[in-house]
């Protein structure tokens, strides 16, 4: 191994190399104590961590010899396994190297920075989707096993959604390919190198017709490579589409401002928020970022903050709206040019003829008004893929002065880049058979190309498809070759989600198969000599990110602050000039005439409108259990996709949930079960994408119906909202696996909203604790206590996921969770209110309460369950004989039991049954067997970590020291945990807040966790 | 160890307590009474005291309860005191039940065990019969013959004339 | 002298008792003592009969039944059943408490008629007894099935152990039950045992030698029916009667608390401990009364188990099954008088509900079939009585689905109702344990006398006796008359 880079980090780096390399390490005294004492008071802040451990940088390249063994890993036996542990742990202990490492040995003696059973934390970047959200990795005895929030990132906090949590799940999916293969029998990695650049050099380089398609490449390196290709091959040509498209959106914004770049939207600075069918707390765009934002604005001393959906299905940004709006996907434009029209007015130009909507006329002015009485902090956003509608959004953006202050124009989000017409393009170039060689990175247009016989018949006509998907997919099974990519979190990385805010992945672990990074392959394919993308990165980022920090000098420090920090903003690049409509009247006059004169929309048959559901996204993470399983955060429905009709349409077609209905569109028809879901439009069918995969994995195949051939692309833009639809009923049914059956609160007080003025009015707190029947006991050190603010919480079920993950819950398959046997230990309780037409819907996070005069406690015959002396319910699950007592007598239903032995039994094999699905448990936490009952211990192994931190450091437990795994994944910092024992504890504040209060309270339970008040705002309608 | 006895055999319950009546007016002491059932107005004919097993109730009765609550007592606050729904060590109420199940147990155990000792009852002793049919329909009054004082003779001439079917001396342990 | 019998003149009386009313009779045909011991005997002595054999047959069966799907259950866990996270406890404590319940009328007959000297339970004390024992036997295997991990189930128990301080929690109601219910099996095996000995001596008295002398020999302790031992064993009876007396009374209170003391509505009551005892005395005679019809038509014993017992036991189930109704208005009655928001709905939720079909077949088997009772013409109907006395037990198995079931499914947060739906596993263990109570049954009605032959035989003498008075009275009045 080389390394000649100067610097004390690198020899720190080549020590611990060496160490690991030559397994004899002499350990200075120094390190020792670091190592065992934070150097500050942040007890677990990763950072404080980072500096006392590595900074691993070490690639490590498998030889074929490694590859073979890691082959074995998936029947691996306990020795082989922990013969891999140290495998890893010399990859991690490699880290500190600058060079590629050719081969990595058994770790024989352990080195400094790996202490097995003390986790490590590591910065990188989200592959989950291309949003790239900042993460921060935690490392355990070499293996990833938890994904958090990088709360250094000033676009994204601390926070991850449900996907990103689920990724890491993703990397011990056993569907993955173990090595590349050529002609679809496995290969090495040298063969089919060869056979590929033996293909290439049969052209002349100027003649070379190779495309590469890739999904939106957030990654300026990966970036800067595929234009090192076009300067090799002139006629090299990079299509970039997006699974789901957001080119209307692009090619609007260079109709309106001049740069085919998404604008970056800013929620938090907005007053009055209008969203047209854009799900923007749940999938649209960038969802972490914007759920925060969203979530800073309306905090209740900020103000009020008006949020009004205009939606055709019920989303879940939609469930959070103040005013929601049920409209038509044929109706949204001329309900947005309505809106225009009114703005308009107000801006100044009169006598605008008006737009006819379905929405009640004053709705329509009061929401112009509040619109206009907020200009420049008002914001509108669409998630429509249509050109028009995103002109106009654009337009009214502009006439609300909104540019630059809610919609910023000078560092736009790269988070989508796709374009649909080239996609058009290319596949009539592959027919035409223009096309000499495809590389397909990020996609998979079999699966979700609208016209996939096309997309495969076209395939066929290219002489060499290579294809670098992680395993064999509906596309990468038609391919030449597939050259496998790593999971995110073993390659190296880099992104740039909005201009200028740059962050790095790092990998956590040593590749586990013969996997090899795209990029790495791109560049062998350019015979860049050594072909080594971590290389090319560092010298990207030597060339292009440095010189744009002033602040520093030398770049070997630059490098290991943008390492350990994962993310480092940029000054803007240059700034450009947003070519700002002079003439808006123009621009509104057209946009008017456009929309009167477009065929009014049919009202014979039914409109589909296609969506991203909050679990399955794009599809793309089909094979992942947890996911599977995450129930929709307004449906609760887990384990596939549903036709979403009104309960009127319902009631007309004789369905209830569950029977199978036939829909039948222009392109096709499709079966699937029914749901019948309030706030849903009464003409529309919502039905959710990234479905009916087929090659995806055990878990993920034939899971739902894959709705994407019904997406139709008019002139190349793919639009997700069908007119013409039919819908019958086949007479067949089906249970669904949904995970709440009642939609309302009963007329019961569980879940409390307020208004603002409401709490001008009433400064004290209504909730009165109850009298003690006997005297009360003395609780130790700490009370342990949650505060969860409702007007925070979202209902993203980012929390759901990260306790999954967190506390190694299993998961048990459709059959089960038809039969209610779920066992999430946060569940999102979603109830509704008001009319079944449009009902207003309100998401409660329920887990353990810990009540202090616990029902559960006092029935358990053989003490399984007691109070701590920190005021925690406990579970004793070695003690528990699984009478299901607690359960019964649980007035929250909390209580989960193990029906079955749901971890490794071949009938649940979903992630615990293999020994690549056990890598990701959580060696902290028991893995619960048949017979007994478990449930939310408010992450008591954190709790015990930190506490040691702060004995180890010598000092008192902070507040903030302990973070549950559910606040700390929550991107709207909903969830606040802290000793109730400490008057100035942040929750203990919280808890003095008048909106506080208890589910349940009035049965003496005395939970530990309150809950805070849900703020609606009202729109005044004269 | 063996004695001897005279045991004369009945028929008849009613014919059995008029010669127990007649014996005892003739000075003869009743050894005891063998018969199927219990026979009604025999205690008072042999003059047999009415049984002090109740004490036996009584004890072992309070000792099931001393016990009950002595070992909750020990148990939930002495040897393992636990935080449980916030209740305090000493739910004493709690305890009730199992203080009355446990009463009862050994007071009902201890009794039966009582009478079992005195009557002499213990699985795999063999049974010691009066006569025939004791267990069936046959009534029997044993008199013991203590030492050469005990005129057979007059005790037979006056059972028989009391109605007895059979009379045998037999020596026994009964 | 003649021996006891019915054709003779009975024997004159030196004692005068004026006794003009004549007692009750509760054997008819006034057998003498030596065919009470062969027709009582008789059944254990001779291969069975037809209907015997057509009685074992499906209860063996169902046993077998049992068997299987108990241990299919162990092998794979109880997910095999219907329950859920909202519904934890269904079939198998429904069972349980019905079971217990059944064991009620064996104690309460033997204890509670004996010491209100009720003369008509002699005949049917020991087979009363003997289905507590057998109920209880039943009842006491659905703790262990029900956690699907019976080996884990020696927790519950405080042993000491080596594992420092470590014991059971004595708040909780399981805990309660668990020495409720072996108090109880306990106390009424003995007591039962104890009542057999005699009739256990007479059996080893009438077999020659070999096996059943030498089992006999050891069951009966060696008695020889000595009266000195016959006084202290009535002392005795009676002890135990008035100990098994509360106890009868306390084991449904306290199985009744494992719902009373929790949180849920529709179990939060105080009324449930005597409300549960009256339901469990009815269930118990509805099974007694059928059971009895069952056997003495198979083993001929209608002399022995008259019409008058069957009236009896009808005037009880009327009794106790007024009692049920009237616990059951009550519960409505202060639901709605309480005004408590969760505790109201579950009452709304069980009358109009989706498991209200449950509740009605409930009042129609637990408060109006009791109610046809009050006629002679229908207590005197064996098919009748049969008929009711299924219907008791439907009624009184479904009143504790209700309870359970219903309260679970629909609690505190409407987010977490759920449906509760049975599996065939959950059928067959239902079944089965019926296979297993029959079975116990008809093997003891084979092996032990089903009848307290020496009650019977004391009972037929006092009768002898007060008949022989009376007879006598009446011809001092005949003679008076004439004289006049």
């Amino acid at each position: 191994m080389d390394n000649h880079q100067p610097g004390s980090q690198t020899q720190l780096g080549c020590k611990k190399a060496t160490a690991a390399q030559a397994s004899a390490s002499i350990v200075s005294p120094q390190q020792l104590v670091q190592i065992t004492q934070p150097s500050s008071g942040d007890g677990l802040d990763w950072k404080t961590l980072e500096q006392l451990r590595s900074f691993p940088g070490g690639q490590v390249e498998l030889s074929s010899r490694a590859v073979t063994t890691t082959e074995k890993l998936a029947q691996t036996s306990r020795r082989d396994f922990l013969a891999m542990m140290g495998f890893t742990m010399a990859a991690a202990g490699l880290a500190g190297c600058r060079a590629p490492v050719q081969n990595a040995l058994p770790l024989l003696t352990g080195s400094d920075d790996i202490i097995p059973g003390v986790a490590n934390y590591y910065a990188t970047t989200c592959g989950g989707c291309s949003s790239s959200c900042s993460l921060v990795v935690k490392q355990r005895d070499g293996r990833p096993i938890k994904i958090e929030g990088n709360t250094g990132s000033t676009i994204f906090g601390g926070g991850t959604c449900a996907t990103g949590q689920a990724t890491v799940l993703s990397l011990y999916d056993d569907a993955r390919l173990r090595e590349p293969m050529w002609m679809g029998k496995p290969a090495y990695w040298e063969d089919v190198d060869r056979q590929v650049l033996q293909f290439l050099h049969r052209y002349e380089p100027r003649d070379l017709r190779i495309a590469l398609l890739t999904s939106t490449l957030t990654s300026p390196s990966t970036r800067a490579i595929v234009a090192d290709w076009q300067q090799r091959y002139p006629k090299f040509k990079h299509v970039s589409w997006d699974s789901i498209s957001y080119s209307a959106l692009l090619d609007a914004s260079y109709k309106s401002f001049g740069q085919r770049a998404i604008p970056h939207y800013r929620f938090d600075k907005a007053r009055v928020i209008v969203a047209l069918d854009a799900d923007f707390l749940g999938t649209w765009l960038s969802p972490v970022e914007f759920a925060r934002q969203y979530a800073k604005a309306r905090k209740t001393e900020a103000g009020r903050v008006l949020h009004v959906q205009i939606e055709p299905g019920f989303s879940v940004t939609g469930s959070n709206a103040d005013v929601r709006l049920v409209v038509a996907s044929s109706q949204m434009m001329p309900v947005a040019a309505a809106l225009l029209a009114r703005v308009a007015i107000k801006a100044g130009y009169l006598n605008l003829p008006d737009i006819s909507t379905p929405v009640d006329v004053r709705q329509l002015d009061a929401i112009a008004d509040e619109l206009w009485k907020h200009r420049g902090e008002s914001l509108v956003v669409s998630g429509v893929n249509d050109l028009l509608l995103q002109t106009t959004v654009n337009t009214l953006n502009l006439l609300l002065r909104n540019i630059d202050q809610t919609v910023e124009l000078n560092s736009p989000s790269l988070q989508r880049s796709g374009t649909d017409v080239a996609m058009h393009n290319l596949i009539g170039e592959m027919e035409r058979g223009d096309i000499h060689a495809i590389m397909l990175y990020g996609v998979n247009p079999a699966y979700d190309f609208p016209d996939q016989e096309r997309f495969v018949a076209a395939l066929k006509q290219v002489p060499l498809s290579i294809s670098f998907s992680d395993r064999l997919d509906e596309t990468s099974s038609q391919v030449h070759a597939i050259c496998p990519d790593h999971h995110f979190l073993e390659s190296w990385g880099d992104a740039e989600p909005v201009e200028s805010h740059f962050s790095l992945s790092q990998p956590l672990i040593a590749p586990l198969f013969g996997t090899r990074a795209a990029q790495d392959s791109l560049l062998a394919w350019l015979d860049v000599l050594p072909p080594s993308y971590y290389s090319y990165l560092r010298e990207f980022w030597r060339k292009n990110v440095f010189p744009r920090h002033k602040e520093r000098l030398d770049f070997e420090a630059f490098w290991e602050q943008s390492l350990r920090d994962g993310v480092s903003v940029a000054s803007s690049s240059v700034t450009r000039p947003t070519r700002v409509h002079e003439d808006w009247k123009s621009a509104v006059r057209t946009i008017l005439e456009n929309v009167e004169k477009s065929p009014s929309p049919m009202r014979e048959g039914y409109e589909l409108h296609l969506y991203e559901s909050v679990a399955m996204r794009e599809g793309k993470h089909a094979n992942n259990p947890w996911l599977q399983e995450l129930p929709d955060p307004v449906s609760k429905i887990t384990w596939g996709n549903y036709a979403a009709v009104a309960p009127a349409l319902a009631k007309n077609l004789g369905v209830r949930d569950g029977d199978i209905v036939r829909v039948k569109s222009k392109r096709g028809q499709l079966e699937l079960p029914a749901f019948v879901q309030p706030g849903q439009e009464p003409r529309t069918i919502s039905i959710a994408l990234g479905y009916g995969r087929t090659h995806a994995g055990k878990a993920g195949n034939n899971v739902g119906v894959n709705v994407s051939p019904l997406v139709e692309s008019m002139d190349g833009t793919r639009s997700y909202a069908l007119q013409q639809i039919g819908i019958e009923k086949t007479g067949r049914s089906q249970r669904l696996a949904s995970t709440q059956s009642d939609m309302s609160m009963e007329g019961r007080p569980l879940v409390l909203e307020t208004t603002l003025q409401e709490m001008a009015d009433t400064e004290h707190n209504d909730q009165e604790d109850l009298p003690n029947v006997w005297a009360e006991r003395l609780i130790g050190e700490h009370s342990w206590g949650m505060a969860i603010d409702l007007n925070a919480c979202t209902g993203c079920s980012a929390c759901v996921v990260a306790c999954q993950a967190e506390n190694n819950v299993p998961v048990v398959g459709v059959s089960e969770v038809t039969r209610n046997r779920i066992m999430h230990w946060v569940r999102l309780d979603r109830y509704y209110a008001g009319s079944e037409d449009n009902p207003r819907s309100i998401h409660q996070p329920m887990m353990c309460q810990h009540c202090q005069h616990a029902p559960c406690e006092t029935v358990c015959p053989v003490l399984a369950t007691t109070t701590s002396s920190e005021g925690l319910n406990q579970q004793v699950y070695n003690r528990c004989i699984g009478t299901r007592y607690c359960a019964n007598n649980c007035p929250y239903k909390v209580r989960r039991f193990n029906w079955f032995q749901y971890s490794q039994n071949p009938e649940y094999d979903y992630t615990m049954e293999s020994d690549l699905g056990r890598m990701v448990l959580n060696p902290d936490v028991a893995v619960r067997s048949r017979g007994v009952i478990e449930k939310c211990s408010m992450c008591i192994q954190r709790i015990q970590l930190a506490k040691n931190m702060a004995l180890q450091g010598r000092r008192n437990l902070a507040d903030g020291d302990i973070q549950t795994a559910c606040q700390q994944v929550c991107p709207t910092q909903a969830i606040t945990f802290g000793d109730l024992k400490n008057p100035e504890s942040r929750v203990s504040k919280m808890l003095r807040d008048q909106r506080r209060f208890q589910v349940l309270a009035e049965l003496g339970v005395k939970p530990n966790v309150s809950y805070l008040k849900k703020i609606r705002n009202t729109l005044e309608t004269t | 160890m063996h004695k001897e006895f005279v045991v004369a055999t009945f028929d008849s319950p009613d014919d059995l307590i008029s010669a127990v009546r007649l014996m005892r007016a003739e000075r003869f002491r009743i050894y005891d009474v063998h018969s199927p059932f219990p026979v009604h107005g025999l205690d008072e004919a042999m003059g047999v005291r009415r049984s002090r097993l109740p004490w036996a109730t009584l004890l072992f009765g309070v000792a099931g309860l001393l016990v009950a609550i002595g070992f909750q007592f020990y148990a939930n606050v002495l040897d393992w005191s636990l935080n449980v729904g916030g209740k305090p060590d000493n739910s004493t109420l709690a305890f009730v039940p199992i203080t009355f199940e446990l009463t009862v147990l050994f007071g009902g155990l201890g009794t039966v065990a009582a009478l079992f000792l005195r009557a002499r009852l213990f699985p795999g002793r063999r049974e010691e019969l009066a006569g025939l049919g004791v267990t069936h329909d046959h009534f029997a009054v044993v008199l013991r013959k203590r030492d050469q004082t005990f005129d057979v003779s007059r005790a037979k001439m006056l059972l028989t004339e009391a109605g007895a079917e059979r009379f045998e001396e037999m020596e026994a342990d009964l | 002298m003649s021996t006891l019998g019915i054709t003779q003149e009975p024997p004159q009386s030196k004692r005068t008792a004026l006794q003009v009313l004549p007692p009750p009779r509760w054997i008819d045909g006034k057998p003498s003592v030596q065919r009470v011991t062969e027709e009582i005997v008789r059944p254990l002595e001779q291969w069975p009969g037809k209907e015997w054999w057509m009685c074992f047959a499906p209860s063996a069966g169902a046993l077998a039944l049992f068997l299987i799907a108990v241990n299919y259950t162990f092998m794979k866990g109880i997910g095999l059943w219907g329950l859920n996270n909202s519904v934890g406890w269904a079939f198998a404590i429904t069972n349980f408490v019905f079971w217990v319940g059944i064991g009620h009328a064996g104690t309460l007959i033997s204890a509670i008629l004996l010491l209100f000297r009720q003369q008509w339970r002699t005949s049917i004390n020991r087979s009363a007894e003997a289905m507590t024992i057998f109920a209880v036997i039943c009842a006491a295997q659905f703790p262990l099935i029900h956690v699907g991990r019976p080996w884990m189930v020696f927790f519950i128990f405080p042993y000491p152990n080596q594992r420092g301080p470590l014991w059971v929690n004595f708040r909780s109601p399981l805990v309660w039950d668990v020495f409720a219910i072996n108090t109880y099996f306990i106390i009424s095996l003995v007591f039962w045992y104890l009542g057999m000995i005699p009739d256990l001596a007479s059996l080893r008295d009438r077999a020659g030698t070999g096996i059943r002398k030498k089992i006999f020999r050891i069951l009966s302790l060696g008695w020889n029916g000595s009266h000195r031992t016959w006084s202290r064993y009535e002392i005795v009876s009676l002890v135990l009667a008035g100990l098994a007396t509360p106890l009868v009374l306390s084991v449904h209170s306290v199985v009744s608390m494992d719902f009373a003391t929790s949180v849920v509505p529709g179990w939060h009551t105080t009324i449930f401990p005597p409300y549960f005892v009256a339901g469990a005395i009815y269930s118990g005679f509805g099974m007694v009364l059928m059971l009895l019809i069952i056997t003495r038509s198979t083993m001929n014993l209608q002399s022995y188990i008259t019409m008058r017992h069957l009236d009896m036991m009808a005037k009880v189930l009327l009794l106790t099954g007024s009692i049920v109704s009237y616990a059951y208005a009550t519960e409505f009655f202060a639901a709605w008088y309480t005004g408590n928001l969760y505790e109201r709905y579950h009452f709304i939720n069980r009358a109009t509900g989706p498991y209200a079909w449950c509740f009605y077949l409930m009042v129609l088997c637990n408060v109006i079939t009791p109610q046809t009772l009050w006629f002679k013409k229908t207590r005197s109907s064996v098919a009748f009585l049969f008929l009711v006395s299924i219907l008791v037990n439907i009624g009184m198995w479904f009143e504790r689905f209700v309870i359970i079931v219903v309260s679970l499914h629909r609690a505190f947060l409407p987010s977490s109702w759920n449906m509760f739906k049975p599996t065939i596993w959950d059928v067959s263990i239902l079944i089965g344990s019926f296979g297993l109570f029959f079975t116990c049954f008809l093997v003891f009605i084979r092996v032990l006398p089903m009848i307290a032959m020496w009650e019977v035989k004391a009972a037929i003498a006092q009768e002898g006796h007060q008949a022989a008075s009376t007879h006598h009275a009446d011809r001092e009045l005949r003679k008076e008359v004439v004289n006049a």
